[in-house]
């Protein structure tokens, strides 16, 4: 199994990688290239920070046109963690209104809600989608970790499984071979490492 | 529903882990007594969080500390919040690049607030957790910076201000006349201004047992509390802790065994 870490700059990647390492994944590559990334089995794009900046970083390497190629035209699994799951969907209006990569519907927005403590920070439970593979072995509403002030919604299927803080919002997608997870697994401890292990063992 | 969490902090010097109390060091032991005493990579599951401070008095060496805090992140599986001198953006890298999840800024929010922007544009205001030291100086509670030795010219509640306008994620408040003391939180600050705030709260300072975690997180604005009590916590201090809050029904997740 060679998996694909997408190195774009965006945050700390040490704990992913050791991680899917803890987890027995044999080969962890970071790249930014489609000769490095294609000979991948599955990739991760990875992400923490403004996702003005991400979206510019990905277009700036050409990664928009390389991930289109592998991940719509070629199939290859891909899971987008935190702000690169938002990054798979249509848009998100972080530092100004600004266009992902739109492999998936579901648009990413501020927690409007004034009662909310914003950021949204800690481990919160994610109610299984029934047929939901990165959750299989988990129960019916496994806590993982979250941290972000951005959470996206959608209106049509996308295999998701919702978390509620204020009102309900997309904390899994599961989308064929495109699939993405708001909070972060390489930080919730068992439950991470299972969600990363379903992700290697079933896509 | 967002859970509370329980956090365990680590005061880090010149090569050792200390106790901490009203901001004077102990030294405890190194790495290697941490590693045999307390076993992060088996307790973790009774933790949702881990700080790492670098409490040196003296001039602080922060590729010294990434290296530590890179070490002390092996194999852990929850997030790992790391600070202690940061004064530029290449500092913050540095932890970023080791392991660290979270920054915390103390002094650094007083003397260079344009640092809290850089590294909020960078990664995020998630990423930044903003610690206020206070202690009570004629029954007003008053903040302090440089590791508790400078007093500066500003009430708690007119300094929240201050902070919460930059962007911060989350507020890390500790009280010097309680740390290390193991009486129990201030839980009289939640009186000020500090029970209205519209960002997570992470309570620290005094808590000696679980019966001080357990008040500290019934409290309704607290999102989390921390202790760094090395002696009181030893061996199964922090398992046995968890348990008790669960079995409260304290709001925490649960890993299983």
């Amino acid at each position: 199994m060679k998996l694909a870490i997408v190195d774009y700059g965006m945050g700390n990647i040490l704990s992913l990688s050791s991680a899917l390492d803890f987890i027995g994944v044999n080969e962890t590559l970071f790249a930014n290239d489609h000769d490095s990334l294609s000979k991948a089995d599955k990739i991760i794009l990875p992400g923490v920070g403004n996702f003005a900046m991400a979206a510019a970083k990905i277009h700036e390497l050409g990664l928009d046109a390389i991930l289109n190629d592998l991940v719509i035209e070629n199939n290859k699994p891909i899971l987008g963690v935190c702000l690169g799951m938002q990054l798979l969907g249509l848009s998100s209006t972080e530092s100004g209104y600004n266009k992902g990569l739109g492999f998936i519907d579901g648009i990413s927005e501020y927690f409007e809600d004034k009662n909310l403590k914003v950021p949204h920070v800690g481990c919160n439970q994610v109610q299984a989608h029934p047929s939901s593979k990165l959750l299989q072995g988990l129960g019916k509403n496994p806590d993982f970790y979250f941290t972000h002030s951005y959470r996206m919604t959608c209106s049509t299927e996308i295999g998701q499984s919702m978390c509620n803080y204020g009102s309900d919002f997309v904390a899994i997608f599961e989308c064929g071979n495109i699939s993405g997870v708001q909070f972060h697994p390489e930080l919730s401890q068992k439950n991470g490492l299972r969600l990363l292990k379903n992700f290697i063992d079933l896509f | 529903m967002l859970r509370k969490r329980l956090i365990f902090a680590l005061f880090y010097s010149q090569g050792n882990f200390m106790q901490s109390r009203n901001f004077r060091l102990q030294r405890v032991g190194d790495i290697n007594w941490l590693e045999r005493n307390f076993k992060f990579q088996k307790i973790s599951f009774s933790l949702d969080e881990l700080i790492v401070l670098n409490a040196t008095k003296e001039e602080k060496d922060i590729v010294e500390f990434a290296d530590v805090v890179k070490r002390l992140v092996e194999n852990v599986f929850i997030p790992v919040a790391a600070g202690g001198g940061i004064r530029s953006l290449d500092d913050a890298d540095k932890l970023f690049n080791n392991g660290a999840d979270k920054i915390i800024l103390n002094s650094a929010l007083y003397e260079i607030p344009e640092l809290v922007n850089q590294i909020a544009e960078k990664y995020g205001s998630q990423s930044i957790v903003a610690s206020i030291d206070y202690r009570y100086i004629e029954g007003n509670p008053r903040v302090l910076i440089n590791d508790g030795v400078r007093l500066i010219d500003m009430h708690l509640d007119e300094y929240l201000i201050k902070v919460l306008a930059t962007p911060v994620g989350e507020i890390l408040l500790n009280s010097i006349d309680k740390d290390g003391t193991g009486f129990g939180f201030d839980l009289n600050i939640m009186n000020s201004a500090i029970h209205s705030i519209n960002i997570p709260l992470i309570l620290m300072g005094g808590a000696g047992n679980e019966l001080h975690l357990h008040e500290g997180i019934e409290l309704e604005n607290i999102s989390a509390v921390a202790s760094g009590n090395l002696f009181n916590f030893i061996g199964n201090g922090l398992p046995n802790a968890r348990k008790y809050l669960l079995e409260q029904g304290c709001n925490l997740p649960s890993w299983g065994e």
